[in-house]
């Protein structure tokens, strides 16, 4: 009877593969003697660099924003600018002229000063493609932010220099309207030029920055440390000891291990599970203010995506409103626009496309596939703020497009080379979205729709949409002081966009977080990464 | 093994073919598994009929709703009949079960016959491989063969075959072993007969049942180990109904919705329940030494 025993075996093989994703170490558990102040927050995704110039997923930047510094920083809750590494700012009349007053005697973690060189130094790295440290990746967002590098045609930014030890001076080519907000972000943050110097290209391993916590060490795909900075400016600064950033990618999984203590705090709480913790007293619900957008991207390269009545169909064949019922318990807002309502310039007046599979089959007749077509549909592997369930959102969309002669194949493969890919634009559609760093429409529509930023490989604008009158329309958005005419100019490009189908807009979420009901002072930033100063553990 | 058991007919079927089923009807537990496996071919045979709705019938609007009348076995987070989903995941487990395992006798046949027959260097040859493929942990090996291959349905079900080619490659070369020293198989050479006449007419026919009892048994192995590339993600693509499919997709719902992972866990459990019971009958009837 040996042989019976295996369908029991089989059973617990598929309990314990369910349970694999919850892992079981607890080594690291929070209980350690008091004088140490251990916060281990859980997420879905490893980092891809800790270099923040050269990334661009939230991943990467939630801990390098409590590594590094910034010369201007957000409050807490919103996107309104306040001072961090420069203590004062002022812009010459014509808006092209911006000089900034440092802090004195900041010093790097590894000891190097902080000063107007410094700032020079890693803007150079930057901006300069000839520069010997520009190194360890695309720089992507300064490309997509300002324009280009050093000696593109819309390279906004025409020298930085130091005046003296405090004080840097930049010179733009044109008056960039969200310039402030966007030395802001994270991605722009204050390296130590010593340490870029000494570990070249391998500084996204070494993060050396002036912020709260120090980088201690790096287990790939399982947990970042970092550590109190003691030296740090704001005195008494930071409240935690240790800070350590887990990786669980199964949301279910990691709301067991912040069940079970193994957690202090969670990013990507599934929507249905939100009932769960507001029952828990020992758990709380943290809300993060919506600045986001979920989307499927459309090839706008590839046959049969570069017809845009293919696009328009397939956008009438995706059931937003479904969606947003069956995978965020309604914490999302069914989107028709790139940009999120929350942001200003968002533009009510375009009329979303209707879901209709009958019109959807009409459309693609026309276009030439009366019987569809067969393609890949790549989706994430990981969960994401603005998408906590993108296998099955996929597998939703992919039912929806079978009933109009679209067969798709679920595509899925590691989060780095996903993220390269697309930038690559090696899909014909895949999902994706974006979480606002600035709150500057700018930061949605320019990076994601111009196309400017729709060259691979490092394209932003994964659609690779090209539209000039769009792009006509988002340069001067950027040039024009006026906000009243910035919103007048990108609700125009929203229309456009809209016609023109590059991307189904899918949802606007409200991301939820969970923590332990004794970690204080977290609040969560719209633009999906915080820092750790003022948190503190009170048990 | 649907063999009639009067007398006329049995004139025409080895002996101990018969003697073999009229053995395995006596056994309680081979029946019971017998009856269970057919009970799942039916089922997924009958499957367009039987079921519900369509197996991907998608109705975001009734997602996760526990049995009812209308849906016996309630619907996944897609809104989709379980039940639907159950009836065609057989087709599924078993199509893969049979011929991930049909695929491996045959491959190991041929290379256990050739190892046990030939002998020598292709013998060693042979036996060293099977010997190295054996001391990879076979999931882990299979695996691997996906990742390569590309994740797909077909891919695993040639990755669970190849897996497996040393079991039956290994239990056919020491059957060989003996059968060769058989004085009638020294005979036929002395006569004259050529390898292939041999080895095919002769070595393989007797070498046949205990293959038929570990293949059997095979099938449970291969229908779990589809599962388990399912549920990895590396065996069937969604929306196909794989069983281990739909509990890795379910599984975050097992403390609100039970019975999203209930079901397919049953189906699972049964089928490899039913073989393994058939199985371990069949080993028992055929085995000589059980002859009365």
């Amino acid at each position: 009877m040996k042989k019976i025993v295996s369908p029991i075996l089989g059973v617990l093989l598929a309990v314990s593969l369910m349970l694999t994703g919850c892992g079981s170490q607890s080594t690291t558990s929070p209980s350690a003697p008091q004088a140490e102040k251990t916060l281990i927050e859980g997420r879905g995704g490893d980092s891809v660099s800790l270099d923040p110039a050269n990334v661009t997923d939230g991943e990467s930047l939630r801990v390098t924003e409590n590594i590094f510094d910034t010369l201007v920083a957000y409050k807490p809750n919103n996107t309104e600018i306040i001072p961090s590494l420069a203590t004062e700012w002022k812009a010459s009349p014509d808006g092209k002229e911006w000089t900034f007053t440092l802090q004195d005697g900041v010093k790097f973690h590894d000891g190097t000063d902080f000063n107007a060189d410094a700032v020079v130094f890693n803007f150079q790295r930057w901006m300069d493609k000839s520069n010997p440290y520009h190194t360890g990746g695309d720089f992507d967002y300064f490309q997509s932010m300002f324009g280009g590098f050093k000696g593109d045609k819309g390279c906004v930014i025409a020298d930085v220099k130091a005046l003296d030890k405090t004080h840097v001076q930049f010179r733009l080519t044109v008056p960039q309207a969200p310039f402030l907000a966007n030395v802001a972000m994270t991605a722009f943050a204050m390296a130590s030029p010593d340490a870029v110097k000494k570990y070249g290209d391998k500084f996204g391993q070494n993060p050396v920055g002036t912020g709260p916590f120090v980088f201690k060490e790096w287990k790939p795909n399982d947990s970042i440390t970092v550590v109190k900075n003691k030296n740090f400016w704001q005195k008494g600064l930071p409240k935690l000891d240790k800070l350590i950033f887990r990786v669980i990618p199964d949301n279910t999984a990691r709301l067991t291990a912040l069940q079970s203590g193994e957690l202090d705090l969670m990013d990507g709480l599934n929507p249905s599970d939100a009932a769960t913790v507001k029952g828990n007293s020992k758990l709380q619900l943290v809300t993060r203010p919506s600045m986001n957008v979920g989307y499927l991207s459309f090839n706008t390269t590839k046959p049969p995506f570069d017809n845009v009545k293919v696009r328009q169909a397939l956008s009438m064949a995706v059931n937003k409103k479904g969606l947003v019922d069956a995978f965020y318990n309604g914490m999302a807002l069914p989107a028709k626009n790139a940009l999120p309502p929350s942001v200003w310039g968002y533009n009510d007046a375009v009329k979303d496309y209707e879901y209709n599979l009958d019109a959807a089959k009409k459309l693609l007749a026309e276009a030439g596939y009366p019987n569809g077509f067969e393609t890949d549909f790549w989706a994430m592997p990981v969960a994401r703020q603005y998408m906590p369930q993108p296998q099955k959102i996929a597998e939703s969309i992919q039912a929806d497009f079978a009933k109009i002669g679209v067969k798709t194949k679920i595509v899925s493969m590691e989060w780095a080379t996903y993220l390269k890919k697309t930038k690559n634009g090696e899909h014909p559609m895949a999902l994706l979205g974006w979480t606002g760093d600035n709150g500057d429409p700018d930061n949605f529509l320019y990076v994601l729709l111009d196309k400017d930023n729709a060259n691979p490989p490092a394209a932003s604008n994964i659609s690779l949409y090209k539209n000039d009158k769009v792009h006509e329309l988002l340069f001067k958005a950027q040039i024009t002081p006026d906000i009243q005419v910035r919103t007048d100019l990108y609700k125009q490009a929203q229309l456009l966009i809209h016609d023109d189908a590059p991307m189904v807009p899918l949802v606007h979420s409200t991301p939820l977080l969970a923590s332990a009901s004794y970690v204080k002072g977290f609040i969560a930033h719209p633009t999906g990464t915080e820092r750790f100063t003022e948190v503190s553990i009170e048990k | 093994m649907a063999l009639a058991s009067t007398q006329t007919v049995s004139k025409y079927i080895p002996t101990h073919w018969y003697d073999g089923w009229k053995r395995l009807r006596k056994q309680k537990t081979a029946i019971v598994g017998l009856s269970i496996i057919l009970f799942f071919i039916v089922a997924g045979l009958l499957a367009p009929l039987l079921a519900p709705g369509h197996w991907d019938g998608q109705n975001l609007a009734v997602r996760l709703q526990p049995p009812s009348a209308q849906h016996w076995f309630g619907t996944d987070d897609l809104g989709r009949d379980l039940l639907t989903r159950v009836l065609y995941g057989a087709r599924i487990s078993l199509w893969v079960g049979f011929f991930a395992v049909a695929g491996s006798i045959v491959l190991g046949s041929i290379l256990g016959l050739s190892a046990g027959y030939f002998g020598k260097w292709i013998d060693t040859l042979i036996s060293r491989i099977f010997d190295i493929m054996l001391a990879f942990p076979s999931i882990l090996l299979a695996i691997a063969i996906v990742t390569i291959l590309g994740p797909s349905l077909v891919n695993a079900l040639i990755a669970i075959a190849i897996i497996n080619i040393p079991t039956y490659g290994r239990l056919i070369r020491s059957k060989v072993l003996s059968i060769k020293e058989e004085e009638y198989i020294a005979a036929a050479k002395v006569i004259g007969m050529g390898h292939t006449r041999i080895i095919l007419r002769h070595i393989l026919p007797n070498s046949v049942a205990p293959i038929i009892v570990q293949g059997t048994l095979g099938i449970a192995t291969a229908v779990l180990e589809a599962a388990a590339l399912g549920f990895l993600g590396l065996g069937a693509q969604p929306p196909q109904p794989e069983w281990g499919k739909m509990i890795a997709d379910s599984r975050q719902y097992i403390t609100t919705a039970y019975w999203t992972v209930l079901f397919p866990g049953l189906a699972i459990m049964l089928t490899v329940l039913g073989f393994n019971m058939f199985g371990d009958g069949l080993r028992d009837a055929l085995d000589p030494k059980m002859k009365q």
